[in-house]
C-alpha cells in the first residue's frame, strides 16, 4: 500500500522489526521536510508584515490565504511522495502535452481579450499555468534523458531535450512571463549538465536563452513594464526614475536593517507604501529591514540546507531518473533564490519571480511542494 | 562489464553534480557578500537617504477652456501670471517671517503689513506655499529667483488668470469666476479640485464649468532634505478644458446692450401723469396713498418720474433656438472679479442686493456680512433675461387667442361687441352689484378719459388694438363652458410657460401659470392673503387672459413663445452654446479672435437646434394670430367711436420696407396699486421673413407703456438686424478702471433716430 507510511506506528522496540529498512516510509528525509516547513511558516509571517499596512479591510487577508495554500500544498506533496517516481515515466508525456495545450489556450484567451494574460481567473483564485509547466517540463525532460543509457547525451537527444524545454519556454515568454521562462531554462540546464551534455551544448543553451530574451526585448514581445525593468538595470540613469524606484527602495529597506534589523513590524519602508507588491516580489526586503543581516543569513542558511539535501539526494539516487529530477529541482531552486534575492539587492533585474516558500502566491507554493515531494520520493525509494 | 560502465557513469555523474555544487556556492557567496556590504558598510548612508528623501506630489493645473462668440471673438481667455509665494516652514516663526517679508516687500511692491495681514487671515492652502504677491512681472520674478540665497523658501508660482477681452459686453452670459464657497466645497473637492482654485460662479463659466475646467495632472518626485528634486517618479499631464463657442454674436450683443441702456436712461427722464379723477369730478388727482394710521389720502403730484431701473433684451433665431443677443440692465464688468478687490471696495461697486447674491468675497472667499437695506430693482448680478419674474401684460394675449381658437371656443370669423367694459356672465347680477364678487373689468384708459371702446372686433382686430374686454370674455368662457377645467393653463403651458426653457445658463426662472395649486402655495408662503388663496376662481382666469394676476415669465420664455407662433408650432430649446471644441483652438491673426476654422469639435454641434415639443398650429389659427400681430406694426387701425390706431402703428410709422418685415405685440404690465409710473413695458416681435427668422423681446421695468419704452428697443434691434441702423464696430476693451465705483462703464447708442414715433 503506497500510503502505508502515513499510518506508520512509532518505533516501539521490536514493533517495526517486520518492516524492511528499505521500506519507503522509513526513508523520508526529515531534515529537508523540516527546513521546508520552517521556511513556509516564516514566509507566512513575512507576508503578513509586508502586506498588513496595505490591506484596508483585513490585514490578515493575504496571510490567511497563504496558510490555506500551504495546507493544500502539503496534501499535494504527500500525494506525490506516496507514488514511486518511476510511475511518472508513463504519464510524463500526457502531462507535458496537457501543459502545452493549457499554455496555448491562455495565449488565445489573451488575444481574444486584447490583453496580456499570465493566469486563469477562477473566481477567488488565479491559476498560473507557467507554474504547472515547471513541474511537467522537469518530469518530461528527466524521463526523456533517463531513457538513454549512455554516460553522455548524444547530440540528437540533446536536440530533443532542447525542444522539450523550448516549447513551453517560448509559450511562456509570449505571455509574457520572462521570469518563469528563465526558471524552466535553468532547470533544463541543471538536468542536461548532470545528464552529461557536453560543455558546448550547455554554452549553446545559454546563448539561446540570452538570444531569446534579447529577441523578445527588441521584438516588443516583452511588455513595456518588463522592458523598463531590464532597461532600468542596464542603465538606471537613462530609465525613468519610476522604474528603478521600487528596486531602489527595496535595497534601502535591506540596507537600513543593518546587522540586527529594526524589529518585528518596525520597518518604515515595509510598513509604508514605497515598495509595490512587496509581499510577492520583495519579501526578502521585509526580512532585511525587520531582522537585519542576522535574519537574512538565517533564511539563506535554511535555503542552503535545503539545497544541500536536494543535492545529496541527487547523489544518493540509484537511477538516473532520480538524479535528473533532483538536479532539476536543485538548479531551479538555486536560480529562483538567486534571482529574487538578487533583484532585492539590485544585482539582478526586477522580475516577478517569487522567493520559494516565502513569497505570497498559491501556484508557486503548491508546485514547490510537489517538486519537493518528487525529491522525497526519490529519497524514499533510493534503496529499492 | 555492465557494472563497470555503471560505476563509471556514477563517477561522472558525481563530478557533474560537483559542478552544480560549485555554482551554488558561488551564487550564495555573491548574495552573501552583497548582503553584508549593504547591511554593514552601506547601512548608514542608506538610512540617511531614507531619512532625507521624501516623495512629494505637485499638482499640475489644467488650462481652462476659452469662450468665443459666434464670430470667434474671444470672450474669455487665460493669461499666464506669476505670483510670489513663501514656504510655510519659514512663516511659522515670527522673527523669521518678519525678516522675509521685509526683504521681499521692496521687490514685489507690497507693504509688509499687507503680507502680514494675509498671513493672519489664514485662508490659504497650507499644502502649497503661501502667495504674498500676485501678478508680478517677469523681470521681478527672475530677479527674485536669482537671489535664492537672500530669499530662502521664496518661490515663483506660475498661474493663470481669467481675462475678458471684450468686457463688459455679454457679462451676464459669459459670467465670472470666484473662490470655492463653503457650500460647494465638498462637491468640488470630491471632483478633484484644489481649494485654492477659482471656479465659475455665474453664466456660462458656471453652467459649463465641467467642460471648461479640464482635469488635474500631477507630478510625483523624490526630494532630498534640502527640497531639491532627486528624481521624478511619475508624471501625469493635465487635461486642458474644452473651448466653448456661444451663439451670441457680439455685434448684436453690443447693439442690444447699448439700445437697452440708452432707452432706460431716457425713460428715467420721462414722467407719468397723475390725471384728475373723473369720479371726484376733476377735483382731486386720481392716484394717492392712504396713510395706514390716519387713513388720510396723500395725493401724488401731477407728474411722477419713472424709476426705470432695469430691463432686458433677448434676440433669438426662432428656427434654431440660438440666442444671438441677451442683454440685462443694470450690467457689470466681469473683470471686477479678477481684479483682487477687497470686500469693502466690492460693496461700494455692487449694490447690496448683489452682495447677497454673491455672498462670498470673490477674492478671499470669506462670507460678506449681511447688509441692511437692499433694492432688488437695482441688483446687478442678475440676468433679467432669464431670471426676471415679470408680468407679461398684453403680450400674453396671442396665447389666450390660441387657446380660444384651438379649443374651439372661438372661430376666426366670430366677432364680439366691445363696449369698453366687460361684465362677467357667470356671476349673478345681485352678487355683482352688491360688490361681493368683482365682476366688471375695464379696458385700458383712452386719451379722452374712460376706457377705450373698440366696437365690433374679431380675434385679429382684438390683438391689433389690444382689446382687453375681448380677452376677458375668453378668460371667463373658456372656464365656464368647459366645466371649470384649466384649459387656458394647459394651452399656454404648451408654449413653455411655467417651466424652464432648458437654456444652458444657471439660475433660470421657470415662471408661473396661476392655478389652484399655485394660489394655495402662495397663500401658505404669505405672498397672497389666505382669503385669496382659497381657490382658483373664474375672476382669476379673466385676469390671466390678459397676462395679469399671478402669471409670471422671463423675457426669454416670452421670446420662445412668440418664436413658436413664428415657426408654426415648434417650441425650441433656447441655445446659448453653439459648439464645444477640443482644448487648444488657436488664436487668429485678427486681434481678439480665435481661429475657429482650426477647431475640432469635441461634441457634435447642435446646428438645427432642439425641438422641445411640437404643438398643433393649424394654418388658419396661425394666420389669424399672425395677421393680428402684423397689423399691430403696420396698421390700419380700427374704427369704432373714432379711429383707434393699432398699438404699434405710430411707433413703426417710419419702419422702412427694406427692413425685416415683422409682426409683434405691445404689453403694459401694471405694477403696485396700478399707478401709471409702476407700469412695466413689454414688447415682442418676430420676423415673418423665413430667411431672417429672428424674434426680439424687450422688457423695461417701471418704464411706461409697451409701445413707449420696450417698443423702440425692439424696433431699433430689428433695424440693426436688417443692417439699416448704424452699428458701432466691436473693439477689444480698454483695461478696467479700478478707480471707478460703477459696476460697468456706461454704454450709449450714438444714433437714436430709430426711437422716433409719430404723435
Amino acid at each position: 500500500m503506497a500510503t502505508s507510511f502515513l499510518s506508520r506506528k512509532p518505533d516501539s522496540g521490536l514493533g517495526n522489526i517486520g518492516a524492511s529498512p528499505a521500506d519507503p516510509s522509513r526513508n523520508i528525509d526529515w531534515v529537508l521536510l523540516t527546513v521546508q516547513i520552517v521556511l513556509t511558516i516564516m514566509g507566512g509571517f513575512i507576508v503578513f508584515s509586508a502586506s498588513r499596512t496595505r490591506l484596508v479591510e483585513d490585514p490578515y487577508a493575504f496571510v490567511t490565504r497563504q496558510v490555506i495554500f500551504a495546507f493544500v500544498a502539503v496534501v499535494v506533496m504527500f500525494a506525490v511522495m506516496a507514488f514511486d517516481y518511476e510511475m511518472w515515466k508513463e504519464r510524463a508525456r500526457f502531462l507535458y502535452g496537457l501543459t502545452l495545450v493549457v499554455l496555448v489556450l491562455l495565449i488565445l484567451l489573451g488575444i481574444a481579450g486584447g490583453e496580456d494574460r499570465i493566469s486563469f481567473d477562477l473566481g477567488p483564485f488565479n491559476v498560473q499555468p507557467a507554474e504547472l509547466a515547471k513541474f511537467t517540463t522537469l518530469l518530461m525532460l528527466a524521463v526523456y534523458l533517463a531513457d538513454e543509457r549512455s554516460e553522455e547525451v548524444s547530440y540528437p537527444r540533446f536536440l530533443g531535450g532542447l525542444l522539450i524545454v523550448g516549447a513551453p519556454a517560448v509559450l511562456i515568454v509570449i505571455q509574457p512571463d520572462l521570469g518563469s521562462a528563465s526558471v524552466i531554462i535553468s532547470l533544463a540546464m541543471g538536468v542536461l549538465l548532470v545528464a552529461g551534455a557536453k560543455a558546448r551544448y550547455i554554452a549553446m543553451i545559454s546563448v539561446l536563452s540570452v538570444a531569446t530574451v534579447a529577441a523578445a526585448f527588441f521584438g516588443q514581445l516583452v511588455n513595456d513594464y518588463q522592458s523598463a525593468r531590464i532597461r532600468a538595470l542596464i542603465n538606471p540613469a537613462a530609465a525613468g526614475a519610476d522604474e528603478t524606484y521600487q528596486a531602489e527602495n527595496a535595497m534601502r529597506a535591506i540596507g537600513t536593517g543593518g546587522v540586527w534589523g529594526k524589529g518585528w513590524l518596525q520597518g518604515p519602508l515595509t510598513n509604508g507604501r514605497d515598495i509595490p507588491v512587496m509581499w510577492a516580489d520583495f519579501p526578502f526586503a521585509a526580512v532585511g529591514e525587520q531582522f537585519g543581516l542576522v535574519g537574512c543569513v538565517v533564511i539563506l542558511s535554511l535555503f542552503g540546507v535545503a539545497l544541500i539535501r536536494v543535492w545529496r539526494i541527487a547523489h544518493l539516487s540509484r537511477d538516473s531518473l532520480g538524479t535528473y529530477i533532483c538536479a532539476g529541482v536543485f538548479t531551479m531552486l538555486l536560480w529562483q533564490i538567486f534571482q529574487n534575492v538578487g533583484m532585492t539587492l539590485r544585482i539582478m533585474p526586477v522580475t516577478g519571480l517569487p522567493l520559494p516558500f516565502i513569497s505570497y502566491g498559491g501556484s508557486g507554493l503548491i508546485v514547490y511542494f510537489a517538486m519537493f515531494g518528487l525529491v522525497q520520493s526519490v529519497h524514499m525509494r533510493r534503496m529499492r | 562489464m555492465k557494472g563497470h560502465t555503471e560505476n563509471m557513469a556514477a563517477d561522472k555523474r558525481a563530478t557533474r553534480l560537483g559542478v552544480l555544487a560549485v555554482v551554488g556556492t558561488l551564487l550564495f557567496s555573491i548574495v552573501g557578500a552583497r548582503l553584508w556590504f549593504l547591511q554593514t558598510v552601506e547601512a548608514d548612508s542608506l538610512q540617511q537617504q531614507v531619512d532625507t528623501t521624501k516623495v512629494r506630489t505637485k499638482p499640475l493645473i489644467p488650462e481652462r477652456g476659452r469662450i468665443f462668440d459666434a464670430d470667434g471673438r474671444i470672450l474669455a481667455d487665460n493669461q499666464r501670471s506669476l505670483s510670489v509665494a513663501v514656504d510655510w516652514e519659514l512663516l511659522r516663526r515670527d522673527s523669521q517671517r518678519e525678516e522675509i517679508f521685509r526683504r521681499l516687500s521692496g521687490w514685489v511692491d507690497v507693504p509688509v503689513e499687507d503680507m502680514e495681514e494675509r498671513f493672519q487671515r489664514g485662508i490659504f492652502d497650507t499644502l502649497l506655499p503661501m502667495p504674498v504677491a500676485e501678478d508680478v512681472d517677469e523681470r521681478t520674478a527672475i530677479a527674485i529667483q536669482e537671489r535664492v540665497e537672500d530669499l530662502p523658501g521664496v518661490t515663483i508660482i506660475e498661474d493663470s488668470e481669467r481675462v475678458y477681452p471684450f468686457a463688459p459686453l455679454a457679462s451676464h452670459v459669459v459670467g465670472y469666476m470666484g473662490a470655492i464657497t463653503a457650500e460647494t466645497k465638498d462637491q468640488y473637492t470630491s471632483n478633484g479640485y484644489s481649494l485654492n482654485e477659482r471656479v465659475g460662479q455665474f453664466g456660462v463659466e458656471l453652467s459649463m464649468e465641467e467642460q471648461l475646467h479640464g482635469e488635474w495632472g500631477y507630478i510625483k518626485f523624490e526630494v532630498d532634505n534640502r527640497n531639491r528634486i532627486v528624481s521624478v517618479i511619475e508624471e501625469v499631464p493635465p487635461i486642458n478644458g474644452r473651448d466653448i463657442q456661444l451663439t451670441i454674436d457680439l455685434d448684436q450683443q453690443q447693439y442690444a446692450e447699448q439700445v437697452l441702456e440708452t432707452q432706460i436712461r431716457l425713460r428715467q427722464q420721462a414722467v407719468a401723469r397723475n390725471p384728475l379723477d373723473r369720479d371726484t369730478n376733476f377735483t382731486t388727482r386720481a392716484f394717492y396713498e392712504t396713510d395706514p394710521v390716519t387713513e388720510e389720502k396723500i395725493y401724488y403730484p401731477e407728474e411722477v418720474p419713472f424709476k426705470a431701473p432695469a430691463g432686458a433684451v433677448v434676440v433669438q433665431n426662432h428656427e434654431t433656438g440660438h440666442v444671438i443677443a441677451m442683454a440685462s440692465y443694470p450690467t457689470f464688468d466681469n473683470r471686477w472679479f479678477e481684479s483682487d478687490l477687497s470686500g469693502g471696495k466690492f460693496g461700494e461697486i455692487f449694490d447690496a442686493t448683489d452682495l447677497e447674491a454673491v455672498e462670498y468675497d470673490p477674492v478671499t472667499g470669506l462670507a460678506i456680512p449681511e447688509t441692511i437695506k437692499t433694492d432688488p430693482d437695482r441688483s446687478t448680478l442678475v440676468n433679467r433675461a432669464i431670471q426676471g419674474r415679470y408680468n407679461l401684460g398684453s403680450t400674453f394675449k396671442p396665447f389666450t387667442a390660441y387657446a380660444a381658437l384651438s379649443t374651439g371656443l372661438l372661430t376666426t370669423t366670430e366677432t364680439y361687441e366691445d363696449t369698453g367694459t366687460y361684465r362677467m356672465v357667470s356671476v349673478d347680477r345681485d352678487k355683482c352689484e352688491s360688490g361681493v364678487v368683482r365682476c366688471v373689468y375695464k379696458n385700458a384708459t383712452c386719451p379722452f378719459g374712460g376706457p377705450c371702446v373698440y366696437g365690433t372686433v374679431d380675434v385679429h382686430t382684438a390683438l391689433a388694438v389690444s382689446s382687453d374686454a375681448f380677452f376677458y370674455r375668453i378668460g371667463e368662457l373658456i372656464m365656464e363652458e368647459n366645466e371649470q377645467k384649466d384649459l387656458l393653463q394647459q394651452q399656454v403651458k404648451l408654449f413653455g410657460f411655467g417651466s424652464d426653457t432648458g437654456i444652458d445658463l444657471p439660475f433660470e426662472f421657470g415662471g408661473t401659470v396661476p392655478d389652484r395649486e399655485l394660489k394655495e402655495r402662495y397663500a401658505a408662503n404669505g405672498v397672497i392673503s389666505k382669503d385669496e388663496g382659497t381657490g382658483y376662481f373664474t375672476g382669476d382666469n379673466v385676469q390671466l387672459a390678459i397676462g395679469q394676476g399671478l402669471l409670471s415669465a422671463s423675457p426669454l420664455q416670452l421670446a420662445v413663445g412668440y418664436g413658436t407662433i413664428a415657426n408654426s408650432g415648434f417650441v425650441m430649446k433656447p441655445e446659448i452654446i453653439k459648439a464645444v471644441f477640443e482644448a487648444g483652438v488657436p488664436d487668429s491673426d485678427r486681434q481678439g479672435y480665435a481661429d475657429i476654422s482650426q477647431a475640432r469639435f469635441a461634441e457634435e454641434p447642435n446646428v438645427d437646434g432642439e425641438v422641445v415639443r411640437q404643438i398643433p398650429m393649424p394654418a388658419e389659427i396661425r394666420e389669424e394670430i399672425s395677421s393680428g400681430l402684423r397689423r399691430v406694426i403696420t396698421g390700419p387701425g380700427h374704427f369704432s367711436d373714432y379711429l383707434h390706431s393699432t398699438t404699434g402703428e405710430k411707433l413703426f410709422f417710419d419702419y422702412p420696407s427694406s427692413a425685416i418685415p415683422i409682426a409683434g405685440k405691445t404689453g403694459t404690465a401694471q405694477g403696485r396699486n396700478n399707478f401709471p409710473w409702476n407700469d412695466s413695458s413689454a414688447f415682442t416681435a418676430y420676423s415673418i421673413d423665413p430667411e431672417q427668422p429672428y424674434t426680439v423681446t424687450a422688457y423695461l421695468e417701471k418704464s411706461g407703456y409697451g409701445a413707449t419704452a420696450a417698443g423702440p428697443v425692439v424696433k431699433c434691434m430689428f433695424l440693426q438686424l436688417s443692417g439699416i441702423a448704424p452699428t458701432d464696430s466691436v473693439v477689444v476693451s480698454e483695461p478696467l478702471d479700478t478707480n471707478s465705483i460703477f459696476p460697468a462703464a456706461p454704454k450709449k447708442l450714438n444714433d437714436t433716430s430709430c426711437f422716433s414715433r409719430r404723435g
